[in-house]
């Protein structure tokens, strides 16, 4: 039934008259006059249930009193409710001294046996595991998440929930529905394999599949991971649309490409960390503990799977560590450069090593300690009062077994660092229980198609090449394309703000000027001459030739010509030309230099 | 085979029937119900047919259940109207010759013969039938179940004829709304009334007609005698109340029997098979434009899906949960559309009331409940077996006059109504009429007819105790106060019949059964604790004794019993020594006869099983009870019953 169309009818609840649709039910009426009445089965986006009797209220029909769930009976014209009578209540204690036999131990219970000041049961205690029966795991699996996954095994007092011939569920999803309604937690999400923390697999937090994915996103607005969701497994629960007051979610929403035209583009795409794997010696991938610096700060992060805590993947806290800086970087091997910004962050990751594993010893193995800038040089020093190992040798190895006869045998999951201490001058192998490998920056995995999308260069290293290394590190030599941040070279958060700033302020600076400063002596297109061969157009180095569609011939955008002449030289019919720079005039200036 | 297509060729086809019946000048009607079946029936049957054959004088029928189960088999021969009772299959060629052939009356097969009483001949001079009225039942003894032309040669399926030709279904429903039929399955809700909301519901949707065949409450099997005596009755029935109830949307019925009753579902579906090639059911009944047929579905063993909305669950194939009933299952029932359930005995019931009307059902029973009822009359009485009494008749008479008084001439103590949902009332309640309210209002239920009697051997707290134990594996489990509730009480009472209860117990008991009453999901919660609830009302010292003397009156409860051999009654026989299997029993000296010697019984070691007892000859076994702790019981206790 339509509910907009419903006949409201009159009730009075608690002494309170109201009015209420007929498809309400008192408990629904309740709640909107803030009126609270104890509930442990009902949850709002199952079906009521009427099964732990808790929201028991009296009720006057035509006169006669009788006792009904409030979850489960709808208004009707002219009742009369009370939600806490002295008859009410009286069977309400008797219902928690029940429960209290059972479940004394279980926290929603006790909270609410003490809301009605039941301290003491006279009944038997017959302990449970913590189940009460409530059957909102059961209910949400079926109505919500559409998996049927688990339900209530056997009749009558002995009736408990279980999978089916409680072994593990096929049609389980693993969405978690099931715990996060349970109101015991007696039913728990758990990881079926080995506890082992696998550091790459290490997530920024939980998150529900709708989910904003950070909070500096743009556009800062929740989007649906369809892998997770449940809608997108089963077509059930639904339930984020049926919340959203704006009508906001659309579960068919498709990708779609959109064209746009603009004046200005600005490439921040960014970089990507070097893949540790692909330096071998340093035993990533191959040993246990070995992480990256990126993994390291995942497992730190105070939401992740560890809480923040820093632990080996057998869960135990590393009594010692070792930070490896210039991993492919600085390398002739992998790549040249230096990264920049490892050497900060490693000292950082140093600090919180300290800091979280108090008692263990931390080496950093360095080649040079780059510190630039305000207040990076005083962060080192302070590091070195912080009692953490700083060994001026690169790390050429990881291993798990040692090989020098002075070092002392550990345990099977030992790590042995092998470097050069060139201030000792002497092979050093160390023994830790974690390395953590300080990777460098590397040209995003996109650099090459966007190359190409947008005609620009690449210098040596792999990053974009920027108009001139000094003094327009955020141009192209195209007009109206910018580089910005990491796409256009190594650099730390200040730097990367500071160019796109500058990039920022750039394009502001044009679209705000309204007008564009044009060289005068362009190139223009003869259209008396002009055969359509379409030689210019793949020699103009800064795209400004196109063919056009009526005509079939060059057409020359002013605005993106350098005047550089590349396409006047290459005419074979002579069609373009270049104002200042005709034949004529260049004769006219030869002759006028020659008569002298 | 005919098809009958109009009231008309109903009425000569019964004519035709009835004559052919006349054909045979003799009947002899042998109970082949369940019952009797148990206790050699099959034999007698079997004898009958090899001692009748090629007799076309005699016609010979397996009927259902006659309803004296107590002296089965059972086997009547009319029209001399004589009753033989706990007929052997050896004895058949006798009955043949004599009876059949000499019409001679066989004396030592009488009922009251061998004993000082009367020898009753017929069942008007059988005390277990003179006081009964048997409408529902009647025709049991008639007709055999597998042959719907003897159901026709007695007029069956007539009033079926007479509505769909002479009346309306709006006129039939009237007649059983006069009549003020209550439900027979336990709930006594006026059946006409629930025909009038089923018939004004949503008319776009399909009305069900469903029969509710159940029958959970242990001990209870009217509504299996009904299904195999006279399953017609019940199509008949059902098949007038869809007359009755059909909406535009169309009306289809189902039978939910328990699967417990194989025998009610042989003769029910062989019913429905005749009824279908008859034309009583499918497209276009008699010419009315009708279409209705009924499915039959099979319970799982679960006596919760005696409840309404449970067996909807499971008839849709659902586990049986029972659902709250604020919304009627007349405008939202079996797949949320208009349905309307009602027991076997009341479906039974509507052809009579349509062929004799209204006022005839009213003139029997009494006003709040009017018409007859079937009862399961067992326990500690003379006569046990199933009767159909009109209402308002007393339960003295029901106990004394009809069941023939407590067995072996012992006390009276109590009468169980209802089953699990019931309660027991002593003996301050005999003079009660049968009737809904009043037995409501006393503390019990009518239910759905099950009357145990109990005798001063009987322990009340162990009566509790057995309905209270029953519904534990029975109830759905789904709300707190049943589920929880029954546990604790069933603790409770263990406790108290092994000697542990406490002062508190019987506060708690109460309590708890308030809170269970009140708060339960369904009927089966709301009415567990009535047992326990009227027999403390009715029997609190007995509960007392078993708390602070630690003493079982009716001498039942085994932790609280013993048992001893009477010197003086001991013939030394040994017999007991030999069965008792706990070692129990020695021989010693026996001082009153100076010489031989007498049992003894070892208080220790004794399980307390009774196999001494059940085995001695002399009856000198005694059990006793005595108090533990004496003069304890505080003075408030010893009511008035």
């Amino acid at each position: 039934m339509d509910e907009t169309r419903e006949q409201l009818l009159k009730l009075k609840i608690d002494g309170i008259e109201t009015e209420a649709r007929p498809s309400e039910t008192i408990l629904q009426v309740a709640e909107r006059l803030m009126i609270h009445i104890p509930t442990l089965c009902y949850w709002k986006f199952v079906k009521p249930y009427g099964a732990c009797r808790m929201c028991t209220v009296e009720v006057a029909v035509h006169g006669k009193k009788r006792l009904v769930p409030a979850c489960a009976y709808n208004v009707r014209e002219g009742i009369e409710v009370w939600t806490g009578s002295d008859e009410v209540v009286k069977h309400r204690k008797m219902l928690l001294e029940l429960m209290l036999a059972r479940h004394s131990q279980v926290e929603v219970v006790r909270n609410l046996a003490k809301e009605y000041g039941v301290d003491a049961t006279r009944f038997e205690a017959m302990p449970s595991e913590g189940c009460i029966h409530c059957g909102l795991c059961v209910r949400v699996c079926s109505e919500v998440v559409g998996a049927n996954a688990l339900t209530f095994v056997k009749r009558g007092t002995d009736r408990y929930v279980s999978t089916p011939f409680e072994g593990e569920s096929e049609s389980c999803i693993a969405c978690g529905a099931c715990a996060y309604v349970c109101p015991t937690g007696y039913i728990r999400v758990e990881d079926i394999r080995a506890r082992k923390y696998i550091p790459a697999e290490l997530c920024a937090g939980p998150v529900t599949p709708i989910h904003v994915d950070f909070l500096q996103a743009v556009p800062g607005v929740p989007y649906i991971d369809a892998a997770s969701c449940i809608h997108m497994q089963t077509g059930g629960c639904g339930i984020c649309s049926q919340v959203c007051e704006t009508n906001a979610i659309d579960y068919a929403m498709q990708e779609s490409t959109e064209e746009v035209d603009v004046g200005n583009i600005i490439l921040a795409t960014g970089f990507q960390v070097f893949d540790a794997k692909r330096a071998e010696p340093f035993g990533y991938g191959r040993f246990d503990n070995v992480i990256t610096s990126l993994e390291f700060e995942r497992m730190a992060y105070a939401s992740s799977p560890t809480g923040g805590r820093i632990v080996t993947t057998d869960g135990r806290v590393p009594r010692s560590l070792a930070v490896l800086h210039c991993i492919g970087s600085r390398d002739k091997h992998y790549n040249e450069y230096c990264s920049r910004v490892c050497c900060m962050y490693s000292l950082k990751t140093a600090h919180l090593l300290k800091e979280k594993c108090e008692e263990a010893e931390v080496y950093e193995l360095y080649i040079d300690m780059r510190c630039f800038g305000k207040g990076y040089e005083e962060f080192y020093n302070r590091l070195l009062s912080e009692g953490v190992h700083f060994i001026r040798g690169r790390g050429v190895e990881v291993s798990n077994a040692p090989s020098l006869p002075t070092s002392p045998a550990g345990d099977s999951n030992q790590l042995y660092v092998r470097c050069e201490d060139t201030l000792l001058g002497v092979p050093r192998e160390i023994p830790v229980d974690m390395v953590i490998l300080s990777v460098g920056l590397e040209p995003a995995a996109d650099a090459t198609t966007v190359q190409h999308l947008f005609h620009i260069s690449r210098s040596k290293d792999g990053f974009f090449l920027e108009k001139h290394p000094k003094l327009a590190p955020i141009n192209t030599p195209t007009d109206g394309i910018y580089v910005a941040g990491c796409a256009q070279g190594p650099k730390d958060i200040p730097d990367s703000v500071a160019q796109g700033a500058a990039a920022a302020g750039a394009v502001l600076s044009i679209i705000s000027a309204g007008e564009v400063v044009l060289e005068p002596t362009t190139a223009h297109v003869d259209e008396e001459v002009c055969t359509g061969c379409g030689v210019c157009m793949t020699v103009c180095p800064f795209e400004a030739i196109s063919r056009n569609p009526e005509t079939d011939q060059a057409q020359i955008n002013e605005a993106l010509c350098k005047a550089c002449g590349t396409c006047v030289a290459a005419c074979p019919s002579g069609a373009a030309k270049q104002w200042g720079f005709d034949d004529v005039q260049i004769t006219a200036e030869l002759e006028a230099l020659l008569t002298v | 085979m005919p098809r009958l297509a109009s009231a008309e060729q109903v009425r000569r086809y019964q004519e035709s029937c009835r004559r052919r019946l006349e054909e045979f000048p003799l009947l002899v009607s042998l109970c082949h119900g369940t019952a009797c079946c148990t206790i050699g029936a099959k034999e007698v049957a079997a004898a009958f047919e090899q001692a009748l054959a090629g007799d076309q004088r005699v016609r010979f029928i397996r009927s259902g259940c006659h309803g004296f189960c107590e002296v089965g088999p059972l086997v009547v021969v009319r029209p001399l109207g004589v009753v033989y009772q706990r007929v052997r299959a050896a004895e058949v060629p006798e009955i043949v010759e004599r009876s059949l052939r000499k019409g001679e009356i066989i004396d030592r097969l009488l009922y009251g013969s061998g004993e000082n009483g009367k020898a009753c001949a017929t069942e008007d001079e059988i005390p277990f039938y003179a006081k009964q009225s048997r409408v529902v039942l009647a025709l049991n003894s008639f007709i055999d179940p597998f042959s719907i032309d003897d159901y026709l040669a007695y007029g069956g399926y007539g009033a079926l004829a007479k509505a769909l030709s002479e009346l309306t279904p709006q006129q039939v429903l009237q007649e059983v709304l006069d009549a003020r039929l209550r439900g027979r399955g336990g709930g006594g809700f006026d059946a006409g009334r629930k025909w009038k909301s089923c018939r004004d519901a949503d008319p776009e949707q399909p009305h069900h007609i469903v029969c509710n065949a159940d029958e959970g409450d242990p001990g209870a099997f009217m509504d299996e005698s009904i299904l195999e005596g006279n399953p017609h009755s019940v199509i008949e029935g059902m098949v007038l109340g869809a007359y009755a109830m059909a909406g535009p949307g169309g009306v289809d019925g189902y039978i939910y029997v328990r699967n417990e009753y194989p025998q009610a579902l042989k003769t029910f579906s062989h019913a429905l098979k005749q009824a279908r090639e008859y034309g009583f059911l499918g497209e276009d009944i008699l010419g009315s434009g009708l279409h209705f047929d009924i499915k039959v579905s099979r319970g799982g063993g679960a006596f919760v899906c005696g409840e309404s909305s449970a067996l909807f669950r499971s008839l849709e194939g659902k586990v049986g949960e029972p659902r709250a009933k604020y919304i009627h299952s007349t405008e939202r029932g079996f797949r949320d559309e208009p349905t309307n359930l009602n027991n076997v005995e009341t479906w039974a019931n509507v052809p009579h009331i349509i062929n004799k009307g209204a006022a005839w059902f009213r003139s029997r029973g009494t006003e709040s409940s009017p018409g007859t009822k079937v009862f399961s009359l067992v326990g500690k009485v003379e006569n046990t077996g199933l009767i159909e009494v009109p209402m308002g008749i007393t339960l003295r008479e029901v106990v004394f006059d009809i069941g023939g008084g407590i067995k072996g001439g012992r006390a009276f103590k109590a009468v169980q109504t209802g089953g699990p949902s019931g309660g027991c009332l002593p003996e301050s309640c005999l003079d009660l009429p049968v009737d809904f309210d009043v037995l409501t209002e006393a503390g019990s239920m009518m239910g759905s007819g099950g009357m145990i009697v109990m005798d001063d051997e009987t322990c009340v707290v162990d009566v509790a105790k057995y309905f209270i134990d029953f519904l534990p594996g029975e109830n759905c489990g789904k709300c707190l106060p049943c589920r929880e509730g029954l546990k604790h009480m069933s603790r409770i009472l263990h406790r108290i019949t092994g000697g542990n209860g406490r002062p508190e117990d019987l506060d708690r008991l109460t309590r708890l059964g308030e809170a269970m009453t009140a708060t339960a999901l369904c009927g089966l919660g709301a009415s567990a604790p009535n047992p326990v609830l009227s027999s403390i009302k009715y029997f609190r010292d007995e509960y007392w004794a078993h708390i602070y003397e630690q003493r079982c009156p009716g001498r039942v409860c085994r932790a609280l019993i013993s048992y001893r051999i009477v010197p003086e009654l001991c013939t030394g026989c040994g017999a007991c020594e030999k069965v008792c299997v706990a070692g129990a029993i020695r021989a010693v000296p026996a001082e009153e006869r100076a010489e031989g010697l007498r049992r003894e019984i070892d208080p220790e070691r004794c399980d307390r099983c009774s196999a001494c007892r059940d085995s001695c000859p002399a009856e000198a076994v005694t059990v006793e009870s005595p108090a533990r702790v004496t003069g304890s019981i505080p003075e408030n206790v010893t009511e008035k019953r």
